[in-house]
């Protein structure tokens, strides 16, 4: 397998392990390096093939037993592991050495992942990117507030990060179930429990942007939704909603409660939304999302994969 | 066995599609590559024999809700529900983009009545780069549309006789599907409506079910079973078509039906098969094309042949 040249550099790309730790329960950080990868940005994914490459797959003598029986190396019988990629967000590119570094983090959920967190450096890994487009950057909104759910908060990261560069104040709520789900580490601030703005995650502080925890069990920052204090600051945010943006990434339940409180506060909002995805190229038409338009029934579906991920809020419909 | 190694660039792999011209006998599987722009970043799709298109209808279709796919083991169901851009956005954007191939074009046509089918083919005897239709009388996954046509052997001789008298330019090919007691009764009755080439197999109705829910998974609570599961059906079907239908009435089978890589290409030509197409297996490596045709050649190479065309139907048995 080789990596592609072509125009846009959207490819097959062959990567090494760098890093693959644990940060904190069920969530893995995990850095590879690639020889070379096209430029991406927050809100691209990839697709990562969650098994080893098969180098030599072709067709090569079969070897044979003394009885003369075909003895089989055949792939699907030594490959034990998922058919189809597994899509996860970009969560930091960065130029290293004369190659490219990518980051991911991802929570171990089920086969794929799970073989992913048994990878050790070195190890070759797959990567078919990047996808999607990027959050976009609106130019007039100065302000920016980022509602995080789990596995959301990582791709939020990378995405301060290019708001900051961008010249935006940014502030970052995350939610997470527990303390030990939280992928964050801690800041110059402590955390606040009554869920107000302070530098209390060095992930977002690196970017100037001062962040809000919440938990569903109160194991850490407030307890609650994480869409409560973040409503409760629109309260004091309110008149400055025309010059403010939302991205959302995250549970479903949760993003569609921030498209609601932002649709009814008239605030622009993007849903970075997640579908199951067979090939994350615009090809299989699997991973759907009902979109409003002016088309005599009212909507059509758009593609998860190549229209978004991030879609208008005011445009979803669930 | 002694055997002279061939260079595999001396090694012909052209092959015949009932007088349609391939530079290889590689192509895409209908509804797995859409109309080639969405590809066209990952793999150089010149290097395919012939490029088939996801199904065509009169008017243009939304397709099924979602969930519309979900990853079973060494497979995949799909229930997309044959969403398309329908007849007219197809010849006027999606043609041009297709000549840009150069590649010979075989158009997928699907529909809910005998006139929608007609309709389709119709149209397409004006297009130049179109060189055949491959009638789906077998997607699983629409209500009313197709597999009506395609699992009864008076349906599919009537079908396949009424579109023969509109494909004048263009070759007939009638898409099989392997969801039916015999598939060389299906078979031969499209021989005897007239078809110039068939192409097998198409998905097997399937389901997967959410224990805890208790209901299906997909919206469509069935769908349509592909990718390497359903290889060794697919490979006997081919094996039975050929032996039984295609050779005694000389013609060409496009075989397809989980191939991920040479070894199972190389199975399908033994059994029978003039072409191949590739489906799921694109959606994991759309660069499997090159690897496959590379590693056939090199197969040829090994074995002292100079054409693909020596292989072809050459399996030994008893
Ligand atoms: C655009 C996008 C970005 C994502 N970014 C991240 C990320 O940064 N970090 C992270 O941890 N997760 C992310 N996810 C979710 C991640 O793709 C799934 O958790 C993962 O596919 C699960 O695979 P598995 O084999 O471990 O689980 P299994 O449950 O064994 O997977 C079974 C099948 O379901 C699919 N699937 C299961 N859950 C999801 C899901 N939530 N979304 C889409 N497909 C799913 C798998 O791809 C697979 O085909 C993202 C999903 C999308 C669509
Ligand atoms: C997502 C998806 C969409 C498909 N859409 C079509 C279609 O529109 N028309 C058709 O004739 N076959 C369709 N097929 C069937 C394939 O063309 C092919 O017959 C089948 O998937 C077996 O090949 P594979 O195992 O290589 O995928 C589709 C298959 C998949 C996986
Ligand atoms: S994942 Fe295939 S079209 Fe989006």
């Amino acid at each position: 397998m080789c990596s592609e040249n072509k125009m846009s550099g959207r490819g097959v790309y062959m990567a090494t392990v760098v890093v693959n730790e644990k940060i904190c329960d069920e969530h893995f950080l995990l850095r590879l390096y690639l020889a070379e990868f096209p430029s991406a940005a927050a809100g691209q994914f990839v697709q990562l093939q969650c098994r080893p490459p098969v180098a030599q797959a072709g067709a090569a003598e079969v070897a044979r037993s003394e009885a003369g029986l075909p003895e089989f190396s055949s792939p699907e019988l030594t490959d034990k592991e998922s058919l189809l990629r597994r899509p996860l967000s970009l969560a930091g590119r960065r130029v290293s050495g004369d190659g490219v570094e990518l980051e991911i983090i991802y929570r171990v959920v089920g086969t794929g992942t799970g073989w992913l967190a048994g990878t050790r450096a070195g190890q070759a890994v797959s990567v078919l990117g990047p996808l999607g487009n990027a959050l976009p950057i609106i130019p007039d909104k100065p302000q920016v507030a980022l509602v995080a759910g789990g596995v959301g908060i990582p791709p939020m990261i990378y995405m301060a990060n290019a708001l900051h560069n961008a010249g935006k104040s940014v502030t970052a709520f995350n939610g997470v179930r527990s303390k030990s789900l939280l992928p964050l580490s801690p800041g110059s601030e402590p955390i606040s429990p009554e869920g107000l703005p302070r530098l209390c995650c060095s992930q977002f502080q690196s970017s100037d942007a001062s962040a809000v925890v919440a938990s569903d069990d109160g194991t850490v920052g407030y307890h609650g939704l994480v869409t409560e204090p973040f409503d409760a600051w629109l309260d004091g945010e309110a008149k400055a909603a025309a010059g403010l943006v939302v991205y959302s990434c995250g549970p479903e339940p949760m993003m569609r409660a921030v498209g609601e409180i932002c649709i009814r506060r008239g605030i622009e909002c993007y849903l970075s939304l997640e579908r199951h995805m067979a090939c994350g190229m615009g090809t299989c038409q699997s991973c759907i999302v009902k979109i409003r338009d002016d088309s005599p029934q009212g909507w059509s579906y758009k593609l998860c994969c190549t229209h978004g991920p991030a879609f208008d809020a005011r445009d979803i419909i669930w | 066995m002694k055997m002279n190694k061939l260079k595999e660039s001396e090694i012909d792999l052209s092959v015949d599609i009932a007088g349609v011209k391939l530079a290889n006998p590689l192509m895409t599987a209908s509804g797995t590559c859409g109309y080639a722009d969405e590809y066209a970043d990952f793999v150089d799709l010149k290097t395919l024999g012939a490029f088939v298109t996801k199904s065509i209808s009169v008017a243009p279709r939304e397709g099924n809700e979602y969930p519309r796919i979900v990853e079973t083991r060494a497979g995949m169901l799909n229930a997309i529900g044959l969403a398309n851009v329908g007849l007219e956005v197809f010849l006027k954007e999606k043609v041009p983009q297709l000549e840009s191939l150069g590649l010979p074009v075989f158009v997928n046509v699907a529909g809910t009545t005998t006139e929608d089918y007609l309709k389709v083919a119709e149209a397409l005897e004006d297009v130049d780069i179109v060189k055949g239709c491959e009638l789906n009388i077998s997607c699983p996954n629409v209500k009313a549309g197709g597999i009506q046509f395609g699992v009864d052997p008076n349906a599919v001789e009537n079908i396949t006789a009424e579109l023969r008298k509109v494909c004048r330019k263009n070759k007939l090919i009638v898409k099989l599907s392997p969801n039916v007691s015999d598939i060389t009764a299906t078979a031969a009755a499209a021989v005897n409506g007239g078809a110039d080439a068939l192409s097998l197999i198409n998905t097997f109705t399937a389901m997967a079910i959410d224990i805890e829910k208790r209901a299906p998974i997909l919206a469509n609570a069935t769908g349509g079973l592909s990718g390497p599961a359903i290889r060794p059906v697919a490979v006997y079907m081919v094996h039975r078509v050929y032996t039984q239908v295609a050779r005694p009435n000389n013609i060409p089978i496009i075989g397809m039906g989980g191939i991920q890589y040479a070894s199972d290409a190389l199975e399908f030509l033994l059994a029978g098969a003039t072409g191949l197409a590739i489906g799921t297996a694109l959606f994991v490596n759309p660069q499997c094309i090159v690897e496959i045709r590379d590693d056939i050649a090199d197969y040829l190479a090994r074995h002292g042949h100079g054409s693909i065309t020596e292989i072809i139907g050459t399996l030994k048995i008893g």
